[in-house]
């Protein structure tokens, strides 16, 4: 009796979670495709910096800058690692924070490593775990990381590297690389080398060249892009991890769920059984007593 | 551009903020500014922190860039910069509070000077742009 009764508590109780995973499922799935199209919407910049890099290099300019020298020696490193504020998304905090602890003790071996920065609820309370301790920590980057927010880290970066306190920026996140695919990684973004100069290209034929009129001059416009490509760069960070978070609680939820109706029919499997056979033993009861009466 | 009007297109690192056709425009380069008409020649530069004003039809759009680049091309204007909001949106205080920031900064090499003279510029850009 306790046991049928029990069984459908469970049974119950189990059907309630699956609600919740699905709604979790359902929030996810519209909070990525928000994510997603404010990733897309960004590569606009990018592909507009890049073009400028790249009339500038036609023009004859040495792209040169103090982000894009490595300083001789590597003395201190800052870290800065992107995890998410919320649980209930599988593996997504768990590896990005064990990618950066690893990358954290190679840098302890060969340099003293300078502040540790974590941004995230989850990397925070992991860091607090592992001992390791951390300078500053953000927890104001949700699913839609503002640049405002992420400039301001950013010009705190640059101004560190360019006096001369730190000779390495290293950035901890998940990658996006596509909607089925994204991988943690630890990634050097200073000394910086994400401007990419196109060696040659003359081979394309270009219709007309442009011949561009450089205000102040060709180096002075150089010396705001490095700076500039290099906060979207991290920007780009951020809402590469606010993309992957929520397909990794996606993900998550959605096996969640599967697994709950999993639960939910093999209960009610034992738990009908239960009831059957309490049902036939009470009706073999009363046979028993009919004959022992007849 | 050849149409006889100019095509401004201004981009943030967040998003396209502004795709329009108008007549003429004036960009707030660090030195100065400059008007954009119809058939100009292309040009790179950089931006200063200052008021783009974007002409049609006898209107005017005025609108606060925080630094950046302009690329003019044949075919449209490309404004690139961090930020670009309307001139009420400028918050004063906190402009103040990058100015003492910025002002305590130590110059102690090339490029720490070049950067406090650049919070400097931008700091009293938005106080003096928000104070009118």
């Amino acid at each position: 009796m306790a046991n049928i009764r029990q069984l459908d508590k469970r049974r119950k109780s189990v059907r309630n979670i699956r609600k919740i995973t699905r709604t979790m499922e359902l929030i996810a799935t519209a909070r990525f495709k928000k994510a997603m199209d404010r990733a897309a919407a960004a590569t606009d910049y990018t592909k507009a910096i890049t073009k400028i890099v790249q009339d500038l290099a036609k023009s004859g300019t040495d792209v040169t800058h103090p982000l894009l020298m490595p300083h001789e020696s590597v003395k201190a490193v800052d870290m800065l690692v992107l995890t998410a504020n919320r649980g209930l998304c599988g593996g997504y905090n768990g590896s990005v924070v064990r990618a950066a602890l690893q990358k954290r003790a190679e840098i302890k071996e060969q340099a003293d490593s300078g502040c540790t920065s974590v941004s995230g609820k989850r990397g925070i309370s992991a860091f607090r775990f592992a001992n390791v301790p951390v300078e500053k920590t953000y927890t104001e980057f949700d699913d839609q990381p503002s640049f405002d927010a992420v400039a301001k880290i950013a010009d705190e970066l640059i101004s560190r590297y360019i006096t001369g306190r730190i000779d390495r920026v290293d950035v901890a996140y998940t990658r996006f690389v596509s909607s089925s695919k994204q991988i943690p990684v630890v990634e050097t973004l200073l000394p910086f080398s994400g401007i990419e100069v196109p060696q040659d290209d003359s081979a394309k034929g270009s219709k007309i060249r442009d011949d561009y009129e450089f205000l102040p001059s060709a180096a002075g416009i150089l010396e705001e892009v490095v700076p500039a490509s290099f906060r979207a760069r991290l920007f780009k960070c951020f809402l590469d991890a606010a993309v992957s978070e929520q397909i990794a609680r996606m993900v998550a939820m959605k096996s969640a769920t599967e697994n709950a109706g999993d639960l939910i029919k093999s209960l009610s499997r034992t738990f009908n059984r239960a009831r059957q056979s309490k049902i036939t033993q009470e009706i073999m009861e009363i046979i028993g007593g009919v004959e022992a009466l007849g | 551009m050849s149409d006889g009007a100019v095509h401004c297109v201004v981009v943030t690192p967040e998003k396209t903020e502004l795709d329009v056709r108008c007549d003429s425009l004036i960009l707030p380069m660090y030195d100065g500014e400059l008007g954009v008409y119809p058939g100009r020649a292309p040009m790179v530069g950089r931006l200063g922190f200052g008021l783009l004003k974007i002409k049609s039809a006898g209107k005017e759009d005025v609108w606060f860039v925080d630094g950046g680049f302009v690329q003019v091309t044949r075919e449209a204007v490309q404004v690139l910069t961090d930020r670009v909001m309307r001139r009420d949106q400028i918050d004063r205080t906190a402009a103040e509070a990058d100015l003492q920031k910025a002002l305590e900064i130590k110059p102690t090499s090339p490029e720490a000077s070049a950067l406090r003279d650049r919070s400097l510029a931008a700091a009293r850009a938005k106080i003096r742009l928000s104070s009118r």
